[in-house]
């Protein structure tokens, strides 16, 4: 070796802490749990079921993922506040005429505003958030690959197709960048047609035939690269990491399952 | 007699979309264990026949191709690049494009997952190639945060681990700076070292090239085998013939070719630089009349006073203070991450820097005024597609005209533009090409119109960041030496650079930046010959500077670049 890189002399990063509870689940589990849940969500119209479910998808956020700075703020200032703005905003929209008039909460010339419009407000703003924080359940507890090499190896998925998604992966980060530089090297050029919206709306068009040129052929690039190293040579591939789907998942499946259905029953006998 | 693990025989290959067969008649054959350096110029077809090597061209990538090609036995044409992936692996130029997953690790077991083979063998396999290149330490990293250089040999490893008969490299080195390709050189001497693998290496690179390599085969225009032999009897038996067809000389025979015109005979073909010192000291030399008169500094352009750029934590400049005069040809070198970008973007104003810092041609260049900005400084940037906004070559170039008007500002009509914009394409020799989409020129000629279109507006600064990054020398000469005409029309160019003989060639000043500061600023003779403090800065002498500092008499180590040797005879 020519010198020593500075690279060479770093040490190695450590592996990922030891994993929470949910984190150990397979990503089919947590998808399936909650699935038949959200849609069911969907059709909700009151304001309970929707908070109960956060209830339990936050209990479950919180105690079984690992939490970063980042997630906390997502999860305890970003969505409070979405629900609260989503229910001022739902509650001012709503057409209050088939509504119950007997809270009347203000009156400015013929506009009245009932509490029954702010209730339905918060019910469409709590099924939003209550479907989000499930999705959050699966989204902050597995990772692409793994929910990529899951699908392959339990759903048939074939392994071409998951693997070309893993790969489009990387694509991403690469993008920023190159859309940064691109808008650097337009600006050299000196903007045309102004200030504002459109002009703003078609210098950003002009962004994207460069973009897409690069991008196919990186696309490309990857494809020869991957057909290099044998890809797609068997029908199957030698799978290094296992993502078993074991009993605790079924459990995790069927519990959730259970508690879902007795509180949605519940509800609606109460 | 060895074995042939690669045979091309008459190979012509025509890619769905052409008329013309390139390569057109590539005959090649390669025993098992050897080393072949296949050169050509640019557009003979050295990659197409390196992607049939394994069966991409025609497979993957739709073209006719006739004639043979025969890998460890195999027949390419019938079976599936797949298949032939038992027999040969690739690596390509662009590192980012070769990377499919997400650690090391994971990357160079990708192809050994796909042969099927047991969860043992693969790691076992991964480890020694990974160990071989020196990246075993990092194996659970991202490869996004390695460097260039470290991905390339990441990429390299990739292929060892698949433990095939022939290893094909297409450029390794040509994305990398000159430690990231020092580096995958190493690792390349280290493959090579036991002699039982092939491999057909492609680079424009001759001087890293040369020493790991048994045989050259060199291509002609169409992209057939012109010559094959040993590097000594090719390179030294024809020289002239490789030269005239455009492909890059090794350094050492260059100059001994420079020294012969000049009537100095060294009496051998050096071919690598200890043997041209070694040549040269046993030679009676002339003095070299090196030119060192500096031209007068023009008036001040470019003045900058106690930059500092900060991003997060990080201090990208340190209390820079420069100025830029009229008529410099100013190269900005360094190692990676010393501020070279940062730098040549804040004095252009391409990306803003802090208020009152930095004057550009009488305005402050934290102007928000982007007009005012283009008309000071035109900016290439490495990819020149990246630049282009229009939808022919000729609206690309009236598109500046439309937004800046002419150089005092006033608004041109129709018949001026046109009129401008015909005269542009005439020196670009782009006129034949004006209707035509600015992403379907060549390389070469994207290139000349992303430094016609920053021209046309008049601005007296041209700043180009890596305009020879990822080109052949032959590209890297022509737009330099096209740099170098409109310096002497009284531009002002500014390059960041990190090949060091191109800047040895073409620049008249050279500014050294070491961890966002300015370690050196002075005439690029004098800096390109002063190794300690390159090497101080992580940087290395261009190898012509190199040579040359070994001879005995001190006049020759002022020599860095070829019109400093002795003019050839009238």
């Amino acid at each position: 070796m020519t010198g020593t890189d500075a690279a060479q002399t770093r040490p190695a990063a450590t592996r990922p802490a030891a994993r929470r509870s949910l984190q150990t689940l397979n990503p089919l589990a947590t998808i399936a749990a909650t699935l038949p849940v959200i849609v069911v969500l969907v059709f909700t119209r009151d304001i309970l079921t929707p908070a109960v479910f956060i209830g339990i998808a936050y209990l479950l956020l919180l105690t079984g993922t690992r939490m970063t700075s980042r997630r906390l703020i997502l999860l305890l200032v970003a969505l409070p506040v979405a629900a609260a703005v989503l229910t001022v905003g739902f509650g001012l929209w709503t057409d209050s005429s088939d509504l119950d008039h007997s809270v009347e909460l203000l009156r400015i010339g013929d506009y009245r505003l009932f509490l029954s419009a702010f209730e339905v407000g918060a019910a469409t703003a709590l099924r939003l958030v209550s479907i989000l924080s499930l999705a959050l359940l699966t989204g902050l507890t597995s990772s692409g690959p793994d929910m990529v090499r899951s699908a392959v190896a339990h759903l048939r998925v074939p392994y071409r197709v998951g693997y070309a998604a893993l790969a489009s992966y990387r694509f991403v980060p690469r993008f920023r960048y190159e859309l940064d530089v691109i808008r650097k090297a337009h600006r050299a050029r000196g903007a045309r047609g102004g200030r504002g919206p459109i002009a703003a709306l078609r210098r950003t068009i002009g962004y994207i035939v460069p973009l897409l040129a690069s991008a196919i052929r990186h696309a490309e690039r990857v494809s020869l690269s991957m057909d290099a190293r044998a890809f797609g040579a068997h029908p199957t591939r030698t799978e290094r990491y296992e993502v078993p789907l074991r009993v605790r998942d079924v459990v995790f499946v069927v519990v959730l399952w259970v508690v879902a259905a007795v509180t949605i029953i519940g509800i609606r006998i109460l | 007699m060895p074995a042939t693990a690669l045979t091309l025989d008459q190979v012509r290959i025509r890619h769905a979309d052409r008329s013309a067969h390139t390569p057109d008649g590539v005959t090649l054959h390669v025993d098992s264990g050897e080393v072949v350096l296949l050169l050509g110029p640019s557009g003979c077809g050295k990659s197409t026949a390196a992607l049939a090597m394994n069966g991409l061209v025609p497979h993957a990538i739709p073209a006719d191709l006739e004639g043979s090609v025969t890998v460890c036995g195999v027949d390419a044409a019938r079976s599936t690049t797949a298949q032939l992936a038992e027999h040969v692996a690739m690596v390509f130029q662009d590192p980012d494009a070769q990377i499919v997953t997400e650690s090391v690790l994971d990357d160079v077991c990708f192809a050994l997952e796909n042969m099927l083979l047991p969860v043992d063998e693969v790691l076992a396999r991964a480890e020694s190639a990974l160990r071989t290149v020196g990246l075993w330490h990092r194996r659970d990293d991202s490869p996004d945060v390695l460097s260039g250089g470290a991905r390339q040999r990441l990429a390299i490893a990739c292929a060892l681990a698949m433990r095939t008969a022939v290893l094909v490299l297409d450029e390794p080195t040509a994305n990398l700076d000159p430690s990231g390709s020092a580096d995958v050189y190493a690792v390349l001497r280290r493959v090579v070292a036991d002699g039982t693998r092939s491999v057909v290496l492609i680079e424009h690179d001759v001087d890293a090239a040369l020493p790991i390599v048994d045989r050259v085969v060199v291509l002609d225009r169409e992209g057939r085998t012109a010559f094959s032999g040993t590097p000594r009897d090719v390179i030294a038996g024809h020289a002239d013939e490789i030269a005239s067809l455009g492909v890059w000389l090794p350094t050492a025979t260059a100059v001994a070719q420079r020294l012969a015109s000049a009537g100095i005979d060294l009496g051998t073909v050096p071919l690598t630089m200890p043997e041209l010192t070694e040549a040269m000291r046993n030679t009676d030399l002339p003095e070299p009349s090196v030119d060192v008169t500096e031209r007068p500094h023009g008036e001040r352009l470019i003045s900058i006073r106690d930059l500092t750029v900060s991003r997060g934590e990080r201090t990208l400049l340190d209390r820079v203070s420069l100025d830029v005069h009229t008529g410099d040809f100013l190269a900005i070198i360094g190692a990676n991450g010393a501020g070279k970008t940062t730098l040549i973007q804040a004095m252009t104003g391409i990306a803003r820097p802090p208020k009152r810092h930095v004057e550009l041609a009488g305005i402050d260049a934290a102007t928000r005024d982007t007009r005012a900005l283009a008309q000071r400084a035109g900016f290439v940037f490495q990819n020149p597609e990246h630049q282009f906004v229009a939808n022919s070559v000729a609206d690309e170039l009236a598109y500046g005209l439309h937004v800046h008007g002419a150089s005092s500002g006033r608004r041109l009509d129709d018949a001026e533009i046109a009129e401008r914009v015909e005269r542009m394409l005439a020196r670009l020799g782009l006129s034949e090409h004006r209707d035509v989409h600015p992403f379907l020129l060549s390389g070469g000629q994207k290139r000349r119109l992303s430094v016609g279109t920053a021209l046309i507006v008049g601005a007296p600064i041209l700043a180009l960041d890596e305009p020879t990054f990822g080109q052949d020398r032959e590209r890297a000469d022509e737009l330099m030496a096209m740099l170098s005409d409109l310096r002497d029309a009284g531009s002002t160019i500014i390059v960041v650079s990190h090949d060091m003989q191109l800047v040895a060639e073409y620049a008249s000043r050279v500014v050294v930046l070491a961890d966002g500061a300015i370690a050196a600023d002075g005439p690029t003779g004098s800096i390109l010959s002063d190794n300690t403090l390159l090497q101080r800065n992580s940087l290395r002498q261009p190898p012509l500077a190199r040579a040359m500092s070994e001879l005995a008499d001190p006049a020759w180590h002022r020599v860095t670049r070829l019109a400093d040797l002795p003019e050839p005879l009238r």
